[in-house]
């Protein structure tokens, strides 16, 4: 019965609240940056931090999303996707003991970081034909974050 | 300026050239059928074709359909009207429930069919295992390739054998 | 149908409810004598006509039916479509007792403006004893429980779809005596403008026939005349033989526009001819805390950012796109408060359960059941099994993250959000912009998932609050992170068990102790087995995330606590699980049939190959009765759910496709909880983000899932929506344990698996 027993109590308060609420409603702080509809200053790309370590570190945090296929453990399994300890500055497709595609088994691409960038923007874009038809990243300043990590696990 | 191609319409965009498809086709083009579910690229909820080719939305950047053309949802039903076979399965094996995935199952379902005019269970996995559907609805969205692919007869043709 | 005589109706407390509650003509039976409402006649149609019946030549019959001057009867269903296809099944209902073909019929989701209330809904959980045992029994009592109950109803604000009990209670409650009702007032409005007696008018497809003289009339044509005539106190409803529509599988009437894009939900929602601004938002991550600092410096010289803002309990960046926002937001470093949370983990939170039952000891706590001597005939049984089980925190997963788009302009706000309570959204974008709950226009749009998430207020009033703000039209979107981290969780627990067998393996105690309250009540119960002394009760926990309603509550967990210690009683018993139950089901016929039928449809007891088991469960919930056989493969040492098998009872089937479609629903949501799902904390932050670390079921993963139905009271139904989970996670486990001796105890169940 807590589905309504909740929900009673809940839209009690919610009603309730609109009387006496004890919440501010208004902001602590309110920036504003510009007016809608006026000029906007020149665009940066996101991710804030410029050193490399820091780079690496939020590289670290954005790679959450491709670690679902890529493993980066030294001598790690590939699993969906190839392991990519010491991808950077390697060949495309010549990891042994993974089944690439056709497209990257017969690139003669190496993963430099303009390349990787290119690639993880937009795989089948760069190289039709792949099975990494997930986990593009589409914002530069991560893509650049996300390679700055994998650099750093191979130093 | 990007241009580019929208279900036939030639369409110049006028957008960061980072920003995803999905916003731009939701945001700037007004056209909701596609929905946002991750941003990562894993639910596929966001799925259109770039040339014909079925892509995740979120995590493509409007600069990669330069010259090239965007299918979506509402550009899979025939000019005149005409619900696709992919379209009219899901409505007679009644696979919707919230929907919400819906418009990335149908565009998935209808590139792999254009690919593999008969695909095996394991096709139809590998096709369409990059789409969640948390109403889990993945036995009715089987049965409907099949049905769009003629390979099974729909619930109403199974009453009336 | 008796008029008791002299009744004296005692001064009631509520006196000052003077008015005439029900909305529509829901007349039904009534049952003990509760408390004595004084009544008088009124109808709130007129009020409501501008709202619901704007177009000319519409005639409003009652509040919840509506004819077109094209004779379209729309049916206005006070709850949400959030895929469980409860509207259009309610609206089956209204056609079939209006003699109104399934084409003709529409659906309307009833605006959220407190006239519209679930007050069956609410009476079916408040008051269950006030019902009647059919829906039109009419006794005295009626119009005071429909009065109370729709007065309750509305003073909450109790607009609610959950609980699985729309068509059971709205629907077979409200809907049916609608339509019945509404059928008699258009006959009656015929046979006085023909003069000619009622009894000789046939109604068929939406229209009115006297077949004597051969005159014949649309509904259209006598809806005027019909909202004159007095609402019917006891409608003549269908009996099942009678059924037309109810009981067959009507393609739902929301499905195509879920096919061509053209379906909108809270996240598609937005005023015409405004131009929206977007907003991301992250909330404090551990519950309590409030933001500290924000260092805006990098997110205020980003693309598109117009405002950034720090509203205490959460910042947000509004931009013009939501991609914009979302990668400024993602820069901005925010401290919070410090809070009493920031060092807990889930090892320690785990250890502190463990504390609190301990703590209880034998006998205390809160008791939920106490029957015979559980604790001194545990001590006495000749076999003894003792166990405990775990489970995690669960996250809701909606496909839809939550959103909400706010337009606050001259005083008035208007929302476009997904709600399973909308008066609840309501309210709490009224707070946030600072006016009456009333001058919020609330718009209906399709939920891209509930499951109990869209019960609460945060996600609107934060949306108003930024649109009062900035002054702009807002459209709020949760980022799947934020979504992940804000949510309002399905309580972790523990449950210990302590069972007693005798020497013929019958149980002779049942001894349980968790950590979690039980809503619905009767979660933890097992009193449909025979055993003769039970013992259930509860220690208190403190939680350290927020608690919501997760796809059939406490069933949830207790499904698989009680369903797999049973199965551990069996194996000490040493019989066949089946068996097992089938001993202890003697006086719960209904219950047994769908065990049994079950047990059926997967072929128990017959041959499977090498490392292939098969695990039973029965769990009864929101009054329908499930059974499943879960079949799995664990040749390659991981579990492969290779099927699944659902008997359900759910009192009578009015949509048996749409009923079997949420078996399956409900099995796919509970299997990926079972099998991956966990939410965890550290530093008081819940760990999880996106779909790579909570993982959901798939294409590729899903088993087959077969269906049967039993329609075995249909008087009396039962909810369709998340009964189908319960047995989920047990049924497997216990497949787990016939296939290998691994018994799981801890969930979720791939972790025992790497």
């Amino acid at each position: 019965m807590k589905i309504v027993a909740h929900a009673l109590l809940a839209s009690a308060a919610a009603l309730g609240l609109a009387a006496c609420s004890s919440e501010p409603q208004e902001p602590v702080e309110q920036i504003i940056v510009r007016e809608a509809g006026t000029a906007e200053p020149a665009v940066t790309a996101a991710g804030a931090s410029t050193d490399l370590a820091g780079l690496a570190a939020s590289g670290k945090a954005a790679f959450a999303a491709c670690a679902a296929c890529h493993s980066v453990q030294p001598d790690g399994a590939s699993g969906v996707g190839p392991n990519l300890y010491g991808v950077v500055g390697r060949a495309a497709g010549s990891l042994g003991g993974f089944v690439y595609s056709d497209a990257l088994a017969s690139s003669s691409l190496t993963w430099d970081e303009a390349a990787l960038d290119g690639y993880i923007a937009n795989p089948s874009a760069a190289m039709p034909g792949t099975n990494m038809v997930a986990g593009a990243e589409a914002d530069v300043g991560r893509r650049e974050a996300i390679i700055a990590y994998l650099t750093s696990l191979a130093e | 300026m990007i241009k580019t191609q929208i279900n036939g319409r030639p369409e110049e965009i006028e957008a960061d050239p980072a920003m995803p498809i999905l916003w731009v086709v939701r945001e700037k083009l007004g056209m909701n059928g596609t929905k946002f579910g991750c941003g990562i690229a894993q639910c596929g909820a966001c799925t259109v074709h770039l040339d014909g080719q079925p892509i995740r939305s979120c995590s493509t950047p409007i600069s990669a359909a330069e010259g090239k053309s965007i299918t979506t949802i509402e550009g899979i039903a025939d000019q005149d009207g005409t619900l696709s076979k992919v379209q009219q399965a899901w409505i007679s094996e009644q696979v919707p429930q919230c929907g919400y995935c819906q418009s990335g199952q149908i565009m998935s379902a209808t590139a792999l069919l254009k690919q593999t005019s008969r695909p095996t269970d394991d096709q139809i996995d590998t096709a369409m295992t990059g789409n969640i559907c948390r109403c889990g609805m993945y036995g009715r969205i089987r049965k409907a390739i099949k049905v769009a692919a003629g390979i099974e007869p729909s619930a109403a043709q199974e009453k009336t054998a | 149908m008796s008029e008791v005589k002299d009744a004296k109706t005692p001064r009631s407390k509520a006196a000052k409810w003077t008015r005439r509650g029900f909305i529509g003509a829901g007349v039904l039976a009534g049952g003990a004598l509760l408390v004595g409402v004084a009544v008088r006649s009124g109808n709130p149609i007129d009020k409501l006509k501008p709202i619901v019946a704007g177009g000319d030549g519409e005639a409003l019959i009652n509040s919840w039916v509506k004819i077109g001057a094209d004779n379209l009867i729309t049916a206005i269903v006070p709850h949400c479509e959030m895929g469980q296809g409860a509207n259009s099944t309610i609206a089956q209902m209204l056609a079939d007792e209006m003699d109104v073909n399934w084409e003709n019929i529409r659906v309307m989701e009833a605006p959220a403006d407190g006239n519209y209330v679930s007050q069956h809904t609410v009476r079916a959980f408040i008051g269950p004893g006030t019902l009647p045992d059919r829906p039109n029994q009419v006794g005295f009592m009626e119009p005071t429980y429909d009065g109370l109950f729709t007065q309750v109803a509305k003073l909450a604000g109790a607009y609610v779809t959950g609980g699985s009990s729309s068509v059971r209670t709205t629907g077979q409650n409200g809907m049916r005596i609608a339509g019945a009702a509404a059928r008699e007032m258009l006959v009656a409005a015929a046979a006085a403008e023909w003069g000619v007696p009622t009894s000789e008018i046939t109604t068929e497809n939406a229209v009115l026939t006297h077949a004597k003289s051969g005159k014949s009339e649309t509904y259209a044509n006598f809806a005027a005349g019909a909202a004159e005539q007095d609402l019917p106190r006891a409608p003549r409803i269908k009996t099942v033989d009678e059924y037309k529509l109810m009981g067959t599988s009507a393609p739902r009437k929301d499905i195509p526009s879920k096919v061509d894009g053209t379906a909108i939900f809270g996240i598609d929602g937005g005023p015409e001819g405004q131009e929206l601004k977007y907003a991301a938002v992250k909330a404090a991550p551990v519950m309590g805390a409030r933001v500290d600092s924000m260092d805006a410096s990098t997110a205020r010289t980003m693309g598109g950012v117009l405002q950034i803002l720090n509203m205490g309990d959460f910042v947000a960046v509004v931009a013009d796109s939501y991609w914009q926002a979302q990668q400024a937001l993602n820069t901005i470093q925010t401290t919070y408060t410090k809070t009493e949370l920031d060092t807990l983990d889930s090892d320690q939170m785990f250890a502190d359960f463990g504390k609190a039952l301990d703590d209880a000891g034998a006998s205390g706590g809160s008791s939920k059941a106490d029957y015979g001597d559980a604790a001194g005939v545990f001590t006495a049984a000749a076999n003894k099994v003792e166990a405990e089980y775990k489970v995690p925190f669960l996250a809701h997963a909606t496909m839809e993250p939550m959103n909400c788009t706010a337009w606050v302009h001259d005083g008035k706000c208007d929302i476009w959000t997904g709600s399973q309570m909308p008066l609840v959204a309501r309210g709490g974008a009224a707070e946030g912009a600072g006016i009456d709950a009333d001058d919020v226009n609330m718009h209906s749009v399709f939920l891209g998932g509930g499951f109990g998430r869209r019960l609460t207020a945060e996600y609107s009033n934060q949306a108003a609050r930024l649109a009062k703000a900035t002054g702009y039209p807002i459209k709020m979107i949760w980022s799947r992170e934020e979504d992940t981290a804000q949510d309002f969780y399905r309580p972790a627990d523990i449950s210990r068990f302590s069972g007693g067998l005798d020497e013929n393996g019958k149980v002779v105690s049942w001894n349980n102790v968790h950590c979690t309250e039980d809503e619905p009540n009767d979660a933890a119960l097992v009193e449909f087995y025979d055993i003769p002394n039970v013992s259930v009760r509860n220690a208190e926990v403190e939680m350290p995330l927020r608690l919501g309603a997760w796809r059939s509550v406490a069933h949830s967990q207790h499904g698989f606590f009680v369903e797999s210690f049973v199965d551990e009683l069996a194996n000490e018993a040493g019989q066949d699980p089946l068996e097992f139950r089938r001993g202890l089901l003697a006086n719960s016929p209904r219950h047994l049939a769908v065990l049994d039928a079950a047990a059926k449809m997967s072929n128990w007891g017959s041959e499977l190959p090498e490392d292939h088991g098969r695990g039973i469960a029965l769990v009864r919930s929101f009054n329908s009765i499930v059974a499943e056989v879960a079949e799995v493969d664990m040749t390659s040492g991981k579990p492969r759910i290779v099927k699944m098998y659902c008997c359900i009872d759910a009192g009578f089937a009015m949509n048996p496709d749409g009923l079997i479609a949420q078996m399956e629903s409900g099995i796919i949501y509970g299997l990926a909880a079972a099998m991956y799902d966990e939410i965890t904390l550290k530093d008081g932050r819940v760990e999880q983000s996106n779909f790579h670390d909570y993982q959901m079921m798939r294409m590729d993963d899903a088993p087959e899932i077969a269906v049967q139905i039993i329609n075995g009271a249909p008087d009396n139904l039962g909810g369709g929506g998340e009964p189908g989970l319960p047995p989920a996670a047990p049924a497997l486990a216990n497949a787990i344990f016939a296939a290998t001796g691994q018994r799981i105890r801890e969930l979720p169940i791939a972790k025992h698996f790497t």
